[in-house]
């Protein structure tokens, strides 16, 4: 039979001899087809977090884009070497099967001895619930000639350009299929990557990657409650994800807008990974370092504000006395009726990864924005060029992706539709 | 000579897990067995690396065989086992261990038996045309001929890379051949010896002078690695394990090009190791289709495809320099390799050659 995969994929393969029995161990109701899931465990592995818990795979959109952001995070990029479209469909059903049991908290098989065991075996089996979420994202590339999908690429989608301040290093940019998976805590993080690319092995072949964490130090209402690696609190004045009119306003995909029928329910998905060049930065005066963000560092406030969620006011500060009119977040929202259409949903991590060749810290933040078109983020990326933040800091990697939208119905997987 | 130790402990620690042993080395605990099992483990395991490698192999397995089949899930020998092995030539009649104990579980199935018998068969061709090859390659050191020497440096390893998981069980001829400079602290370490320290000689520094005392000692190591695999049985679990070992080599050391960096000879080691798993795969087929014949038709359609990938990079009788591959082909043979390795990992489970 033409076209069809002569490779057996290892999650979809293995995926009719999971263990029945062993539920007891999973809170009821955490399966992953119950509807509205979104709630503690009660049980589970040893150390599971307070208030953790398995998360529903199945929904409207991919329940990792708005979950609260969890601790841990971390970026897979991949190329795809599928041979033909059927095993690219194939791959899609495999991590959709593989993002579903580790999302639900579903035991591995043991089997016997003289296997390889099913799971790493890291974190116990099942896994502890840690609000664990898998996002499925594809690349402009995705689209190329491999596959006959180029009728069906998001019309926005593109490889991600040279902007203002780029240094993008091929090692660490773009990609097939971008992979990210947040929970609780680092360990759940990387047993979910090799599950998820065991079950892929022959088809996916890792591109760049990129380990990150967000912790809260406080969240009161309203507040983002944690700090970059500049020191300065990142994510005040973000869209609120639990606000469905606004989500749907700004960052998911609609039915009728100009885009493949597939894509509605989707989303851009912009990844900027973007060295922060640390040790220069503490050495600028704290004066220096405000007027460049536009706000306090150590309450949050807008500059001539007194609390993080207080709203600067730009219209009665027109020659920018109070807030220079190239700081950071001026530029970056400048709070007009023009900007008003470009706000866009970010959920970014802090990295490290050691230091460099010239002994510097290499630090910084995995910028990611989600949005309902590209043009959002492009507009206010193209307001940002020539910002004095960009002496600090040094964007390197990351690409443009669409993540896919999310599945309801058993037995379907993300990206079905693009073969459709 | 961590890489190599590494194959050969992990074919080392395969063989013993035949007998539900399966943390016995200490060398492998780094590698295969980590986290398996706590100290008593490796008690035993530094003392069996410490002793020959038949008679510590055979050691280990007598004093784990006396632990049981190792049902528990944990499948770590327990303290009492790994205490004994230790004592390899306390382990009376030892010399057979392994090979009784496998072929106790293989002689169920007269399919792998049969296999087994032509893989050894096998393996001595491939011993002999290694000596045959080696040989000339020497021959053109010791007589100074820089260009002769280098056209049959990558022939003269054929036979051994084909084999290398085998051969690795003689574990002080796997260091002395075909260790490389990263096992050293420098390549003027005197223990740097073997292919690889040739290979520098003729690459880096375009010469022979000062080749022939090397040239003598790969002979000699070679004859003895002759001598110790014809005493050798091999165990039905080495030979299923034997193929996925070269596919692992191959994804970590061989698309890498760090092997023959000197001489960019990476692909015919390659397609070496490649040829030496399909091999081991080929004889082990059919009691792999009696058992799951979907995973015997995988396998194949796999070896199918790498063969296809690599002979894309054939050059004459030989392959073109590491440097030709493309970035293109080698995440495609990246992935290919992994599924393989992911597949083969599965047959001494299949096959029932452990626990």
């Amino acid at each position: 039979m033409p076209g069809v995969s002569r490779r057996r994929f290892l999650a979809g393969g293995l995926a009719g001899t999971a263990v029945a029995g062993l539920g007891g161990t999973v809170a009821p109701g955490c399966s992953a087809t119950s509807g509205n899931n979104d709630r503690a465990a009660s049980t589970g592995g040893g150390s599971a977090s307070a208030g953790a818990r398995y998360l529903p795979f199945r929904g409207p959109h991919q329940t990792g884009i708005t979950h609260p952001a969890n601790e841990q995070g971390l970026l897979a990029a991949f190329r795809v070497t599928a041979d033909h479209r059927n095993e690219l469909r194939d791959t899609l059903r495999a991590l959709s099967t593989e993002s579903e049991r580790l999302m639900s908290g579903e035991p591995y098989e043991d089997r016997d001895p003289a296997y390889p065991p099913l799971h790493t075996g890291t974190v116990g089996n099942p896994a502890p619930p840690a609000d664990l979420s898998v996002v499925v994202s594809v690349g402009a590339s995705l689209f190329d000639d491999r596959y006959g999908l180029a009728d069906r690429k998001p019309l926005g989608l593109e490889k991600m350009p040279f902007l203002a301040n780029d240094r993008l290093d091929p090692e660490r940019s773009h990609g097939d299929l971008l992979l990210t998976v947040t929970s609780a805590h680092e360990d759940v993080n990387l047993f979910a990557l090799r599950q998820l690319a065991r079950a892929t092995r022959g088809t996916m072949a890792l591109h760049w990657m990129l380990d990150g964490y967000n912790r809260r130090t406080r969240a009161d209402p309203g507040e983002a409650g944690k700090r970059n690696l500049m020191g300065f609190i990142d994510g005040t004045s973000n869209l609120d994800p639990s606000d469905e009119a606004v989500m749907d306003r700004y960052v998911w995909v609609q039915p009728d807008d100009d885009e493949p029928e597939w894509a509605a329910g989707g989303t851009y998905h912009v990844v900027r990974v973007i060295r922060m060049l640390v040790e220069f930065w503490d050495r600028t005066r704290l004066s220096e370092q405000e007027s460049i963000i536009g706000r306090r560092k150590e309450s949050g406030a807008p500059l001539g504000g007194g609390v993080e969620t207080d709203v600067p006011d730009y219209s009665a500060d027109v020659d920018g006395e109070v807030t220079p009119l190239d700081a950071h977040i001026r530029l970056a929202n400048p709070r007009t009726a023009r900007s008003e259409g470009d706000l866009i949903f970010r959920s970014g991590l802090s990295f490290s990864r050691g230091f460099d060749g010239d002994g510097q810290l290499d630090q910084g933040l995995a910028f990611v924005s989600f949005q309902r078109r590209l043009s959002q983020f492009l507009n206010t990326q193209a307001r940002l060029a020539g910002e004095p933040l960009e002496e600090y800091i040094l964007p390197e990697g990351g690409g443009f992706y669409f993540a896919l939208p999310g599945v309801m119905d058993d037995g379907r997987f993300l990206g079905e539709d693009l073969f459709a | 000579m961590r890489r190599h130790r590494i194959i050969t402990a992990t074919a080392l620690s395969l063989a013993l897990a035949t007998t539900g042993a399966a943390c016995g080395d200490d060398d492998g605990a780094d590698v295969r067995s980590f986290g398996d099992c706590g100290g008593s483990g490796s008690a035993s395991g530094s003392a069996s690396a410490s002793a020959s490698a038949s008679g510590s192999a055979s050691g280990a397995a007598t004093a784990s065989g006396s632990t049981g089949s190792g049902s528990d899930s944990a499948s770590c020998p327990s303290g009492s086992g790994s205490g004994s092995g230790g004592g390899s030539e306390a382990g009376a009649g030892s010399g057979s261990g392994i090979a009784d104990d496998v072929e106790g579980s293989s002689t169920d199935n007269p399919l792998v038996a049969d296999a087994v018998a032509e893989y050894q068969a096998w393996v001595a061709e491939q011993v002999d045309l290694t000596i045959a090859a080696t040989t000339t390659f020497t021959d053109a050191v010791r007589a100074g001929d820089l260009e002769g020497a280098k056209a049959v440096y990558a022939p003269s390893r054929q036979g051994w890379e084909r084999i290398e998981p085998i051969a690795g069980l003689v574990e002080e001829i796997d260091g002395a051949v075909d260790a490389r400079v990263d096992d050293f602290e420098g390549v003027d370490d005197p223990a740097f010896t073997g292919w690889h320290r040739l290979e520098y000689l003729l690459w880096e520094q375009g010469t022979t002078d000062g080749g022939a005392p090397f040239a003598d000692q790969l002979d000699a190591d070679l004859q003895t690695l002759r001598t110790e695999l014809e005493a050798m049985e091999i165990p039905p679990a080495a030979l299923a394990v034997g193929s996925a070992e070269l596919i692992e080599e191959v994804s970590t050391g061989k698309i890498t090009g760090e092997e023959d960096r000197y001489s960019g000879t990476d692909l015919w080691d390659f397609a070496a190791n490649v040829e030496g798993a399909e091999r081991g795969f080929e004889l082990l087929e059919p009691a792999i289709e009696a058992e799951d014949a979907a995973l015997a038709r995988t396998i194949a359609g796999l070896f199918d495809e790498l063969d296809g990938q690599l002979g894309a990079y054939r050059d004459g009788g030989g392959y073109q320099p590491y440097a030709a591959l493309t970035d293109e082909h080698k995440t495609e043979m990246q992935t290919t390799l992994g599924e393989l390795s992911e597949h083969l990992a599965t047959v001494a489970g299949v096959l029932g050659l452990e626990g």
